[in-house]
């Protein structure tokens, strides 16, 4: 176990590490000098902050590259080649929402995650903890309760009353179904997944039947007299033990009676008069109960007799959450101070079937309440208000130290939420209620590497767009010209047309949109900004020409193979020719956009993609997998490329396929075709297909002390990647020009600046 | 003549301050009436010239006062008018009383019952003015709120029926109930496909109350008293206490702080503006 607790802080500890703090980069004290200032004279003026930074300390580039490509000396910026002006954004102030609902699926080995703007998110643990589907939320829809049954059907039920299923393979809502009891607080399905049960605010505990296409109300069980806060079935199916306030009650399912009451001590220390709310239960299949309440205990009953059997007092604020695994040899409890507790089924030395629940460890990850945890054979899932999913592995459960051994924590979407307008120097932000567009600052100053230039125009914000309706955005694009902005929620899509004249922006809806554009998963213009490609949630793309004052429409490809799988993810080609589309398990499809017809598919691969890119002139696509794997793709030629093959046979770096967020973005270098510029939350990398691919024996991030180092040293250890941790946690990067890079970061500081208030903890020493 | 003076100049102030009494005369046809005939012994002894000043602004005020029921924008105005009368009379004031012979004071007294009977005139044009705008305003609203009313009633009606046609079914058990989940598995899609959604308002509100109560519930119980819950400012400062390397505070004002003073800071820089406003147009008049 002590070799396996250690694999927690092997070498990927690099990442990690750096994720709390932050490596002092050599700029810290410029860097501070200047955002104390602002802050002096602008108040939280942090979020509104724009820096242009000259030079970029990641890369340097080796002198024999100029001699390899003339074409390109003479343009390039007096810096030197491998230098680029950064924009340095943290003005997108987007805060994630607080995690409600945890439910893991152990036949698919996917996590659902559901917020509290009711927004539902999956996780495949199986793939890196890739967030493979995502669902925009609803207004009026706050989720309370989220389930799965009948194998890998997804359930939710919430405050507005109804039981909600969604569409897994379309990414949309199937149906709803009102439960007709008030609010729903609770919601469980039955060991063999053929039952719902959800618990309501009138106190009656209601029975759905889960039928192949729809659920019905079979019968509801005798009616409490509180909410019913917390419902837990019985493995073997016969009794639902239901926590309400100050009590537990045991229903029997066959004749829906009461069977048992348990009373919660109303004597608990602390506030006065405050009731007891059992936040969450758990059934054991040997009768035992137990539950979790506002007290802070843990307690365990027997059903049978109705007693209490063990007490653990665990925090002087409520517990929040219970999970148990399905060996039921473990469970995991969160508090609202942020600690998860494990439990463990511990059997006494003297004879084997003597066994008692022991406390053994807590884990401090979350800074906030955690709302919900969930329990995989192999880890403790928690999520909750500061809105990290953590996965923590239990180091017992895990034989070989891999990469799924490693603590993660998840913050920020695995989807992309900006995107930029070249030309015209524009980041379009997408909220999940609102499109925010920015016009970047600008600089005339020059400096050395390193050096932070004075803005000689403050970064503007042109334009809010506040979305229409309960529903809320799901995906959003700006044309590369920046005259088109598209956004569309999971009903409809909207499509505007702005116009910039001198210091004013102009904005008019495209009001006669195609009636087939009702809804989109993923909006992307042509590089020319005459195209527009929509992926639908029926898994078919519309191509749509884009003029002045009409919309026509070219063409739409069918899926193939007859399935209805959404493809969440685009890319086109710069030159117009080619259109790459990927779905969740299907592979990437490449369609002719000349001639209007499907071109071929990329052989599929284990693990979904994470981001797509075609290259200029080449148009080889690049797609970048949840296991950190890079492929290159010809399109011309329907095959890898010569390098793809190179970097598959060598094999990629430990260190590259230990880190721990999908790369979320690629673009290409205009001017130098052997690059490719990636990222994902934790760095930016561009990769030379020029320089050798580095062993293991090699240090990947050596791009800080190469530059230190002699010419001969440089050369030797210079590889084909070339990585940059300086910009942390970062959104968005992309290239603006040859020279000029924009960098979005979203410091974890002022999240945590916005997010609700955390329970007061003594300190000592403070 | 002093005393009347006097009276003359408290009504008129009370008059244009309290806006409050204003909205309530409206409603009350007596009152004015009342008011003008105090108005009108004061005037008869004596200093007719000012009595018309402010029996002319009287009326203006009236016009205003249909428009304007709150008396925003009509409550500044009348503020000036206030301070210049102050003035005029405080220099009326100095000059000793002048001597009037019987037969101009018979005269000036005949020319203030004309002009009376002509106010009250006037103020009963005006109230039958006000009364009959008013009528006509509810009879548009009637008719305003007729459409809707109509097509509630179709909408109550058809829903009626609905739930009348259920519910023998509800009364007949759970079988019936099922029946019931496939009617609405029938209805469903085409709901989806529709951009809209029919429910009766009534349900909704119900369903909206019972949501809201929910969410108090949690809020009290997860963040309301007795909870023990810390500001994020605190929490961030107890992490910076515990670092080695010392940053500075992040938000370094709240801007919810002191929100009845910065009001208050507001509203006297609008009063103090105004004074000035004032002040500078003064020497214009004069």
């Amino acid at each position: 176990m002590a070799a396996a607790e250690r694999g927690a802080s092997r070498p990927t500890g690099d990442n990690r590490t750096s994720r709390r703090h932050r490596p002092p980069p050599l700029t810290l004290s410029a860097h501070f000098r200047l955002r104390g200032a602002n802050d002096c004279f602008r108040g939280q003026s942090a979020r509104t902050w724009c820096e242009v930074e000259a030079g970029w300390g990641g890369e340097r580039e080796s002198p024999e590259q100029p001699d390899r490509r003339p074409e390109a000396g003479g343009r390039r910026p007096a810096g030197g080649m491998g230098e680029f002006k950064v924009h340095r954004v943290r003005f997108f102030n987007y805060v994630p929402v607080g995690i409600r609902c945890v439910a893991y699926n152990h036949q698919s080995n996917r996590l659902a995650v559901s917020r509290v703007d009711s927004s539902i998110e999956i996780y495949n643990l199986a793939a890196n903890s890739f967030q493979e589907k995502f669902f925009p939320g609803y207004e009026s829809r706050s989720t309370e309760a989220l389930c799965w049954a009948k194998g890998q059907r997804l359930f939710s039920a919430g405050l507005s009353g109804d039981v909600i299923e969604y569409d897994l393979e379309q990414l949309s809502v199937k149906y709803s179904v009102d439960g007709f009891g008030g609010p729903i607080w609770s919601m469980a399905a039955d060991p063999s997944g053929s039952y719902l049960a959800i618990g309501c605010e009138d106190g009656s505990v209601k029975l759905f039947q889960v039928t192949p296409d729809k659920i019905q109300l079979e019968r509801t069980l005798e009616r409490q007299k509180g909410r019913v806060l917390s419902l837990s079935w019985h493995p073997s199916g016969t009794h639902i033990a239901a926590g309400s306030i100050d009590y537990v009650a045991v229903l029997d399912v066959q004749s829906g009676s009461t069977a048992q009451k348990m009373l919660m001590d109303k004597r608990h220390p602390g506030s006065q008069r405050r009731r007891c709310v059992v936040w969450g239960v758990a059934f054991l299949s040997d009768g035992t109960v137990v539950s979790t309440d506002s007290a802070g205990m843990v307690q365990f009953w027997d059903s049978e007799t109705g007693t209490l059997v063990q007490t653990h007092p665990l925090a002087s604020s409520d517990v929040l959450s219970i999970a148990v695994a399905e060996k039921e040899d473990s469970m995991v409890v969160g508090t609202a101070e942020g600690t998860i507790f494990h439990f463990q089924l511990i059997h006494s030395r003297s004879d084997g079937k003597q066994s008692q629940w022991v406390r053994t460890k807590p884990f401090q990850h979350h800074t906030h309440d955690v709302r919900s945890v969930a329990h995989s054979p192999t880890a403790l899932i928690s999520g909750g208000v500061d809105t990290h999913l953590v996965i923590r592995p239990l180091m017992e459960k895990v034989e070989v130290k891999s990469y799924d051994a490693a603590l993660r924590k998840v913050t920020f979407p695995h989807r992309r939420l900006i995107s930029c307008a070249k030309k015209m120097q524009l980041l379009l932000f997408q909220f999940p209620q609102r499109l925010e567009l920015w016009r970047l600052g600008a600089t005339d100053a020059a400096g050395k590497n390193e050096d932070i230039l004075p803005l000689s125009r403050n970064a503007e914000h042109l334009l809010q767009l506040k979305k229409k309706g309960p529903e809320n955005i799901c995906c959003s694009c700006i044309s590369p010209c920046g005259s088109w902005i598209a956004y569309s929620t999971a009903s409809r899509f909207y499509l505007y047309r702005m116009n910039y004249e001198n210091n004013s922006v102009s904005i008019k809806r495209v009001s006669k949109v195609p009636k087939f554009l009702n809804s989109a998963l993923q909006i992307l213009f042509s590089a020319d900004s005459t195209k527009l490609f929509v992926a639908s949630n029926q898994g078919s793309l519309h191509v749509v020409q884009l003029s002045e004052g009409t919309l026509k429409h070219l063409h739409t490809f069918h899926p193939q193979s007859g399935t209805l799988e959404a493809m969440p993810l685009l890319a086109v080609s710069p030159d117009g020719n080619w259109l790459a589309a990927a779905g969740m398990s299907n592979g990437v499809s490449i369609y002719d956009l000349k001639h209007l017809k499907p071109h071929g598919t990329v052989p599929a691969y284990n693990f979904p993609v994470t981001a797509l890119a075609i290259a200029p002139d080449t148009n080889n696509l690049v797609i970048a997998h949840a296991d950190q794997q890079i492929f290159e793709f010809s399109i011309p030629q329907k095959q890898y490329t010569d390098w793809s093959r190179k970097v598959q046979k060598h094999g990629l770096h430990y260190l590259w396929l230990e880190r721990d967020t999908p790369i979320t973005h690629i673009t290409f270098h205009p001017k130098r075709p052997t690059h490719i510029l990636l990222h994902d939350t934790y760095m930016f990398c561009i990769i030379d297909k020029s320089m050798p691919l580095p062993d293991d024996k090699t240090p990947l991030f050596n791009q800080l002390s190469l530059r230190e180092a002699s010419e001969n040293v440089r050369r030797r250890h210079a590889h084909a990647f070339k990585i940059s941790k300086k910009f942390q946690p970062l959104l968005f990067m992309d290239l603006l020009d040859e020279g000029t890079l924009v960098a979005v970061e979203r410091p974890l500081e002022d999240i945590i600046a916005q997010l609700p208030p955390p329970i007061k903890r003594k300190k000592f020493g403070t | 003549m002093e005393p009347n003076g006097v009276s003359q100049r408290q009504s008129t102030p009370s008059h244009f301050r309290a806006t409050g009494p204003e909205v309530g005369r409206k409603m009350v046809n007596l009152r004015p009436r009342r008011r003008r005939c105090a108005l009108s012994s004061g005037t008869v002894l004596g200093r007719g010239d000012e009595e018309e000043d402010s029996e002319e602004d009287v009326s203006e005020e009236e016009e205003p006062d249909l428009e304007f029921p709150d008396g925003g924008p009509a409550a500044d105005g009348e503020g000036m008018d206030e301070d210049e009368e102050e003035d005029e009379e405080e220099e009326e004031d100095d000059e000793a009383p002048e001597e009037v012979t019987f037969a101009s004071a018979q005269a000036e007294a005949k020319e203030d019952e004309r002009r009376l009977r002509d106010a009250l005139r006037r103020d009963k044009e005006l109230l039958k003015e006000k009364r009959k705008r008013r009528e006509e305003l509810f009879t548009e609203q009637k008719k305003r709120k007729l459409l809707p009313a109509s097509l509630l009633e179709e909408l109550t009606s058809a829903t009626q029926t609905k739930i009348n046609e259920s519910l023998p079914r509800l009364e007949t058990g759970n079988m019936e109930s099922e029946k019931k989940g496939k009617k609405e598995a029938k209805t469903f899609p085409i709901r989806i496909k529709k951009r809209y959604v029919a429910c009766r308002l009534k349900d909704q509100d119900l369903i909206d109350l019972r949501q809201q109560a929910a969410k108090g519930f949690i809020q009290k119980y997860l963040y309301g008293r007795g909870s023990n819950r810390t500001t994020v400012n605190k929490f961030l400062s107890l992490d910076n206490k515990r670092l080695p390397v010392k940053k500075p505070a992040v938000q370094f004002v709240n801007s919810n702080w002191g929100t009845e003073r910065k009001q208050g800071a507001k509203k006297f820089k609008k009063q103090w503006m105004h004074k000035k406003k004032l002040a500078s147009r003064r020497p214009n008049i004069t």
